[in-house]
């Protein structure tokens, strides 16, 4: 054997053998006990947020009417029961921080059973603006990984996500997985059958928030460009919309109207802080989340919007 | 396009296989392939720069071929003259040309003379002082008839844009590098073993080290009117480490990236932190530069013959023109006035060849008189990184004489103490490593090599994991492409 050969077998012998190295070698690092020597491991320890009952309950759902999906404004936002009196058949995927890039895993994992007729989408500055690592993480903690892990890793070409991922199948081998028919207890919240969660009532202390301008993530608009084209494919009706927030933090944002004018070019969308008048101190528990005042307040507006789309 | 890069990862492997493969083991062939991927490799930064480098090739090779076969030494001299000024010429504008405006303007202010000069937005080519040296390296020699000038043009280029040492070094020698494009390369497994495992060490003292202790150092010299005395010299401290693992990496790197090509590059760092004094200490860091420094420099005005006069100006001549090589800033050039300062008692007392050995050899441990030495030399230098790593005079000062007050007696404080601990603990890692392998070429030349084949790849993936797991989120430029 020449010696160029020998080192290609070599190097395609040792590959595997230290990807496998790497693997285990993650998760043994993954017991560290002081958590700032794992800085490229971001499974946060301790039992498991929302957002795992949430794809629990996914799993075993078909055929909805409406599918709300978006960040924490959505799942926060959206709630199920308030749609189920109306009669609708709804079930909210939002998750921590969810931007395009995290909605399209959920979507290629659970649009096919979810069948929705309409998708409503939230979308904010902030979102937008994110790099979508935070909710990768959540995601790799709280849903079964698969392929679509993958795909969305080289999406970020990012270190911690990649060794996160590592961990996170290997826990999904301890995963309980069962499915959920009642509201589950966690801290201040309460987890909704149907994706929703309330969070304990309490109410926003006004500040005052920087002025701030809106920047928009390329990859992100790039990628909702896709889910919308994916959705028109599938003849899913779409509508975008943002959130109501405080007003002190809508009011922060200098060029709020540069947002609403690139959402206006991508689908139906509404802006909810223009529709719904809320009071910063009534209706939410911090500068952009609604308490549950602020929820059903936003939610009957909703409703309407519904009527007006034929889907009553 | 950055050795830590995605881009690379795909970009090395592509050109190797072409390089062993697609050529038929051709020469000329494998020279134009490494032209072409040299080209590539560099305009991936900006590729209008690459014009610079085509003429600077071009001209010196015309001035080389002439050289030849001239034997009228004016005429000679007047060739040499041309290359040293074109190329010097080129450096000059686009490293020096806004630094000797705004001292001009300054040094008319102070004298009550307001004069209107207008600097230049000049973006500096990536690695002109290192090709430019390489190139000024081959004319030369050349004109002293060291070296038989190439009428290879194609071997030329790829001298002069070789891309593993293209952008910060090692700077080669045309006598040593030159010729081995010359001639037949064949593929040698030891040495391309060799060159990945160098390569291995190199990505983990630029990922690992060199860019967890830049996020500290940065943290700290950014801020450091906030910090005390205490924390600025850990500031300063991670900063020697950062700038070492930085350097020493991409030269790793590179001269790794060369061997599995079939070439042989100088080695260019030997463990310069177990230096028992200054002088050992330039003779252990970037020694590509401080002998090109000493060839064709120092030796041309007379060296350290002649009078003591003569020595201490030579002295500090090499030091400070080293210091101003880095950058267009009087930090640089007090970073080199510094060290001649450091310097010139051992050469005075003739004791600056005292420590040619290696520390320790074939011990374990070195003596406490040693240890002591090496901390004091180690000491000298993080001082002097100081203004190597100030954004000005002003701010060194600052910081030298927060550093003298009374905060020096206080606890350390700063934001990212963890990420400190963490990083801390790697460069323990990371010097013992570098004391086990300090009699080698690079650290982990010869750890596991007697060792069965499992346990030595276990050893690799495991620098290979502690370069996926502590690296940084975002790649990282090396601190040497600014120079």
């Amino acid at each position: 054997m020449t010696d160029i050969k020998r080192l290609t077998l070599n190097i395609a012998i040792f590959l595997p053998f230290a990807i496998i190295i790497y693997f285990a070698m993650v998760i043994i690092a993954a017991h560290f006990p002081e958590s700032f020597m794992k800085q490229n491991l971001k499974y946060i320890p301790g039992p498991m947020g929302d957002m795992f009952y949430r794809t629990n309950e996914a799993r075993i759902t078909k055929d909805v009417d409406i599918l709300f999906l978006g960040s924490s404004h959505a799942y926060r936002g959206f709630d199920t029961r308030i749609f189920k009196i109306k009669g609708y058949k709804t079930f909210n995927l939002g998750s921590s921080s969810q931007t395009p890039l995290q909605t399209n895993v959920l979507l290629n994992r659970y649009l096919e059973q979810l069948n929705p007729k309409l998708v409503i989408f939230e979308v904010s500055p902030l979102i937008m603006n994110s790099d979508g690592i935070e909710s990768t993480l959540d995601l790799i903690k709280n849903d079964k990984n698969d392929i679509y892990t993958f795909t969305n890793l080289i999406d970020f070409s990012n270190a911690s996500t990649f060794n996160t991922a590592i961990y996170g199948f290997y826990m999904d081998l301890f995963k309980n997985y069962k499915p959920i028919t009642d509201s589950i207890r966690l801290s201040n919240d309460l987890y909704i059958s149907g994706g929703f969660v309330q969070r304990d009532m309490s109410y926003y202390k006004a500040e005052i928030i920087d002025k701030q301008a809106i920047n928009i993530n390329p990859i992100q608009i790039d990628m909702l460009d896709k889910i919308i084209e994916r959705l028109k494919k599938k003849d899913i009706k779409l509508i975008l919309l943002q959130t109501p927030i405080t007003k002190s933090l809508y009011n922060s944002y200098t060029d709020i109207y540069k947002f609403d004018s690139i959402m206006n070019s991508k689908a139906e969308y509404y802006n909810f802080n223009k529709i719904v008048d809320l009071n910063d101190s009534i209706h939410f528990y911090d500068s952009d989340h609604m308490n549950q005042n602020g929820v059903e307040v936003f939610d009957k507006e909703i409703m309407k919007l519904l009527m007006v789309n034929g889907l009553n | 396009m950055f050795f830590n890069s995605i881009d690379f990862a795909i970009f090395l492997p592509i050109v190797f296989l072409l390089y062993w493969f697609a050529t038929n083991y051709n020469l000329k062939l494998q020279n134009f392939l490494i032209v072409i991927a040299s080209y590539i490799f560099y305009g991936w930064w900006d590729w209008r720069f690459l014009s610079l480098i085509i003429f600077s090739t071009i001209i010196d090779f015309s001035i080389g071929k002439k050289l030849l076969n001239e034997e009228n030494q004016k005429y000679r001299m007047v060739l040499l003259w041309t290359s040293i000024i074109i190329n010097l010429g080129f450096l000059g504008f686009f490293k020096y040309y806004n630094f000797f405006v705004d001292n001009f303007i300054t040094a008319f202010k102070f004298f009550g003379n307001n004069i209107n000069v207008n600097t230049l937005n000049i973006i500096l080519p990536v690695g002109i002082s290192f090709y430019t040296f390489q190139t000024l390296s081959y004319s030369i020699d050349v004109y002293k008839r060291k070296l038989e000038p190439t009428k290879d043009i194609i071997a030329f280029a790829a001298f002069v844009s070789f891309f593993p040492q293209l952008v910060a070094g090692p700077i080669e020698r045309a006598t040593n590098l030159l010729p081995q494009f010359q001639k037949k390369r064949e593929f040698d497994y030891t040495n391309a073993v060799d060159g990945l495992k160098q390569m291995l060490w190199g990505f983990f003292k630029k990922i690992v080290i060199a860019d967890n202790a830049a996020q500290i150092a940065n943290e700290i010299f950014n801020n450091s009117a906030d910090y005390s005395g205490s924390t600025l010299i850990v500031g300063a401290i991670f900063f020697t480490f950062q700038i070492y693992g930085d350097f020493s990496g991409y030269s790793d790197i590179a001269i790794g990236t060369s061997r599995l090509f079939g070439f042989n590059l100088k080695q260019n760092f030997a463990f310069p932190y177990f230096s028992r004094d200054i002088a050992e200490f330039w003779r252990r860091w970037h020694i590509s530069l401080s002998t090109w420094f000493r060839d064709y420099l120092y030796i041309p005005l007379g060296g350290s013959k002649g009078g003591t006069a003569m020595k201490i100006r030579n002295t500090f001549i090499i030091f400070i023109v080293s210091g101003f090589w880095h950058g267009a800033n009087w930090t640089f050039i007090v970073w080199g006035a510094l060290n001649a300062l450091y310097f010139l008692p051992l050469m005075l007392t003739n004791n600056n060849r005292k420590n040619t050995d290696i520390i320790a050899q074939g011990k374990l441990f070195a003596s406490i008189t040693d240890i002591f030495k090496v901390l004091i030399t180690f000491g000298l230098t993080v001082f002097a990184w100081i203004f190597f790593r100030a954004e000005n005079m002003g701010h060194a000062m600052d910081i030298i004489t927060e550093i003298f007050s009374s905060s020096v007696l206080s606890i350390p404080s700063f934001i990212g103490k963890q990420l400190a601990t963490m990083t801390f603990l790697l460069i323990v890692f990371f010097m013992i490593i570098e004391w086990i392998g300090r009699e080698q070429q690079y650290a982990i030349a010869i750890i596991g090599s007697k060792w069965k084949r499992t346990y030595r790849w276990i050893w690799y993936s495991l620098i290979i994991f502690l370069i996926g797991f502590y690296m940084q989120s975002t790649e990282t430029a090396f601190i040497y492409f600014q120079f």
